[in-house]
């Protein structure tokens, strides 16, 4: 199925948390739209983002049995909201969806993808220690790449250098 | 030297002990398998056959720090490294030595402005003997940093204290 077919589908199973279809277009004068380019995907409320997931895999027309990708984004300084992204792959049908859920940055949580893709373990650790993202529900939430004392999160758009670290001076 | 070389019989050679020592030291400087980032591929190209480190006696890589003199940092030492770095040096044995290699182990590299965990220099952390740079350096160039540090042993008195120390 083509992207449009696999919205049509998620519709009329009435996917919990679906609120609509991003796709790329062209920039218009008239309305001062900037366009956008890139893949199409769905974006969902983050409540519903276990039951979505789940739909996606279960569903027989559409069987997503594949977590290809599960990342985070910080856009802009001036965003209130940071991304998660997730690119599924079904493997049976040959056919992808990105999804996508904004969280906003005073209190970034959302449930965990683990119960669905177990494959999201690391992905998630990793949008948790950058983005400073709560996956609730995460079976074991520690650090993958920074030192478990590490003070901020590196890949949000505020983030500030360190001046030291355990005395060694950062400059 | 003259005088002596009569006074024993056939097969008796005299030297000075910092000689014999040091000879001893900087033909057998053993490396520590250790590599960090990609600076360690060149360093598996100077343990091959066409480099071949073995010519100076510097190619019994040890898995081990108690049986290592040298240690090569090769490759970007973040913080969260900087402290197993820092430990393992702390393991070797006297007298030991350290060569950082490469932009990275020497003052942070191309992470120097935008790395936040990426140490600026392996030598905020521990001593080092010889810097060699380049991104990464050729493997000739780590040959050439393994003998400058095989000069520098070379005029390291062993038995008295150095004169003076700079």
């Amino acid at each position: 199925m083509d992207f449009k077919a696999i919205y049509d589908h998620l519709r009329a199973v009435d996917a919990p948390g679906l609120i609509e279809a991003d796709e790329p277009r062209l920039p218009d004068k008239e309305t001062k739209d900037k366009g956008r380019s890139g893949m199409p995907f769905v974006r969902i409320e983050p409540a519903s983002f276990v039951d979505f997931l789940l739909v996606c895999r279960d569903d027989p027309k559409l069987t997503f049995e594949l977590l290809v990708d599960l990342t985070a984004s910080d856009p802009a300084a001036d965003d209130e909201n940071l991304w998660v992204l997730v690119q599924l792959l079904s493997v049976k049908h040959k056919h992808r969806l990105a999804v996508k859920a904004y969280l906003p940055k005073s209190s970034a949580s959302i449930p965990s993808a683990t119960a669905v893709y177990r494959a999201a373990q690391w992905h998630e650790r990793e949008c948790g220690e950058m983005y400073g993202i709560t996956f609730v529900g995460h079976p074991d939430p520690r650090n993958i790449l920074l030192p478990d004392d590490w003070v901020g999160y590196p890949m949000r758009k505020d983030y500030e250098f360190p001046k030291e670290y355990h005395g060694v001076s950062c400059e | 030297m003259a005088l002596l070389e009569e006074a024993f019989e056939e097969n008796v050679l005299t030297t000075k002990v910092d000689w014999l020592l040091n000879w001893a030291r900087l033909n057998s400087i053993w490396p520590m398998t250790f590599g960090l980032a990609c600076c360690a591929i060149e360093m598996m190209a100077v343990g091959a056959a066409h480099h071949d480190i073995d010519r100076f006696g510097a190619g019994a890589f040890r898995a081990t720090p108690r049986q290592a003199d040298l240690m090569i940092v090769a490759g970007t030492v973040n913080f969260k490294m900087g402290e197993r770095v820092k430990r393992l040096y702390d393991q070797m044995s006297s007298p030991k030595y350290v060569i950082a290699m490469g932009a990275c182990a020497t003052g942070g590299g191309p992470y120097y402005k935008y790395g936040y965990t990426v140490m600026k220099g392996v030598d905020r952390i521990i001593p080092v003997d010889v810097y060699i740079a380049g991104c990464p350096p050729r493997p000739e160039a780590l040959l050439e940093g393994l003998m400058k540090l095989q000069d520098k042993i070379r005029r390291t008195p062993v038995i008295r204290k150095p004169a003076f120390t700079a």
